[in-house]
């Protein structure tokens, strides 16, 4: 028996392995005091992976028969995995270096994009599992990297035990649809669906599936973890969570969803619109009176999960595009309030929303840059988070009228507690006065954010149209 | 006829009240005797030695865990190994390069301390 494999299309994934186990190797073989170079070795070896990705966009197909596909979703995604991880290594170093295992931290970063890169290509059960496994058993890891403070034991424990839980509940809707399906592949799911037709333990197991995956991307009633989990993680990785952990999440939710259940809409948009619109309101609602800069943006992740599932209910190619888009310009943003919020828990060892007083007299950069990010995130024109709403609201408007009026409402919602982070930084006078010195690699982190998320407001053509060339492969 | 949800629904209704018998059962059934015996602590059927009180060092999980690592991996190589002929070269290169992550992980506890006895 052979299997076929393609190893011209894996070549991003065996590239991210290989620097992963060099930089473990490296880390074994260099005394602790001379690990320096390992972030920014990381770094750098994701960039170049990155730069690989516009000629890996034009290879597409079954990387292994019926397991791996290639296709450019998966390309786009794996992209923003990486580039998720190279803003992540790029503001960790300083931060990492008082909390200890230091080089461990960048090793486990990139088996982090590993995992995402893996979860995004799967089109089967084993290979999705893996992935996601993979990925989670990382950020676990990560996320209980300050063990030593209370609040960051109690983030590692519950992201362990809620995975855990949730990756139960994900398994067990799986092995309900390989029992009624004899299959592992995800698209012949839906050809058993078109020739038997649907049961009710089926639709159980949707739901099962569904809860799974709700858990990865924090939509509410799912989405207890997320702001102790976010609270307590260290900054950068926080960042990872809420950017690259949601965006691979998501492709694989929605691939899993149009791929295996394309014929039975009718049973689980419904669903998904509920979902929707809970996650809508709690996050917005909730993330008001939080006085925690990471606890309100954790709110506010879950709310911009919200706006996502309402871009799905299209379940079309205008849709998967507008998720693609709007997935890349909430990365770009969040990385820069999460860059800023690292930099400033490092200096000042605080991270209350009053504490941010007077940064704009401190640093201007890190306020200007918190400014847009959070107001991208709002999704306040010229910025890229009002494209991003825009390609997403618009498809649903005939069919889903009353979810869009409720999108807008709340996006209004969340310019309040935006702008009251925008207040603090600018009208408020500093504890203390002295000037924040950044170091280069988080100064070109929060310069290179701020100028995608103002450029790709005023001009978003050229990422709409790689997201809608990726998004042809949902064209039927 | 019985309709498909209805069976679900007797199948959920059987495993609820299975559990809650058994449980009630069990209460009934079951001796009970309260004496001081019966809170002794129990070792492996004989008398406890001194006091059972005593802490556990924590190193055992570190073994525990080098240990599931390498038994993991024997799992994996027996397969392979009873059906080396068939699998041929691509098996062979797939096991070496597995065997070698595992070897790198074991380096890492070896260099990290795990193997020592503190």
């Amino acid at each position: 028996m052979s299997v076929n494999i393609n190893y011209l299309l894996l070549i991003p994934e065996i590239l991210v392995l290989s620097l992963g186990i060099l930089l473990f190797v490296l880390a074994l073989i260099t005394p602790r005091n001379l690990q320096k170079g390992i972030g920014y070795l990381a770094t750098l070896g994701l960039l170049g992976i990155f730069l690989y990705m516009p000629i890996a966009w034009k290879y597409t197909g079954m990387a292994i028969e019926g397991m791996y596909q290639v296709d450019k979703v998966a390309i786009f995604f794996k992209a923003l995995s990486l580039l998720a991880g190279i803003f992540v290594t790029a503001i960790a170093p300083k931060y990492m270096e008082k909390i200890g295992y230091y080089s461990e931290f960048f090793v486990f970063a990139v088996f982090t994009v590993l995992g995402m890169m893996v979860l995004v290509s799967a089109t089967d059960f084993l290979t999705l599992y893996l992935g996601l496994e993979l990925m989670t058993i990382t950020f676990i890891i990560l996320t209980a990297y300050k063990r030593e403070s209370a609040i960051g034991a109690e983030a590692g424990i519950k992201y362990l035990i809620l995975a855990g839980v949730s990756s139960a509940i994900l398994l067990y809707g799986l092995s309900l649809f390989y029992g009624l399906t004899r299959t592992l592949n995800i698209v012949d799911i839906a050809a058993v669906v078109k020739n038997n037709g649907i049961t009710p333990a089926f639709v159980l197991a949707m739901v099962f599936v569904l809860a799974g995956f709700a858990f990865k991307i924090s939509a509410v009633p799912f989405h207890m973890w997320a702001p102790d989990v976010y609270q307590g993680a260290p900054t950068p990785v926080t960042a990872f969570l809420a950017t690259g952990s949601k965006a691979a999440s998501f492709a694989i939710f929605f691939r899993f969803f149009y791929l295996a259940f394309p014929g039975i809409k009718e049973h689980w948009v419904g669903l998904l619109a509920t979902l929707a619109a809970l996650t809508m309101v709690v996050g917005n609602l909730v993330a008001i009176p939080q006085t925690n800069l990471k606890r309100m943006l954790a709110y506010s992740s879950i709310a911009q999960a919200g706006y996502i599932l309402v871009g799905f209910l299209a379940t079309d190619f205008a849709g998967f595009k507008a998720i693609m888009f709007y997935l890349s310009v909430y990365l770009m943003a969040t990385i820069g309030a999460f860059a800023v919020a690292t930099v400033y828990e490092n200096v000042t060892g605080k991270e209350e929303i009053r504490d941010f007083a007077g940064l704009s007299q401190r640093s201007p950069i890190m306020a200007a840059v918190l400014v847009v990010s959070l107001l991208s995130m709002a999704g306040i024109p010229p910025l890229a988070g009002f494209a991003g709403k825009f390609y997403l609201f618009y498809p649903i408007i005939k069919n889903w009228g009353w979810l869009a009026l409720l999108a807008l409402i709340m996006s209004m919602v969340s310019v309040y507690y935006y702008l009251r982070v925008v207040l603090v930084v600018y009208r408020d006078e500093p504890e203390d006065k002295t000037p924040i010195t950044l170091p280069n690699s988080i100064y070109f982190t929060l310069l290179i954010t701020m100028a995608v998320t103002i450029v790709l407001g005023v001009y978003p053509t050229p990422l709409a149209k790689i997201a809608q060339q990726a998004a042809m492969i949902f064209m039927k | 006829m019985l309709s498909p949800k209805g069976a679900i629904l007797i199948f959920f209704l059987t495993g609820f009240l299975l559990s809650i018998i058994i449980l009630v059962l069990n209460y009934l059934l079951s001796p009970k005797s309260k004496s001081l015996i019966k809170r002794e602590t129990y070792e492996c059927g004989l008398e406890t030695i001194g006091p059972t009180w005593v802490q556990f060092k924590g190193n055992y999980f570190m073994y525990a865990l080098v240990f599931v690592l390498f038994d993991v991996e024997t799992i994996f190589l027996y397969p392979w190994a009873v059906r080396f002929n068939v699998l041929g070269l691509f098996a062979f290169v797939e096991m070496v390069i597995f065997i070698g992550i595992l070897v790198l992980g074991l380096w890492y506890a070896w260099k990290e301390g795990a193997l020592e006895w503190k």
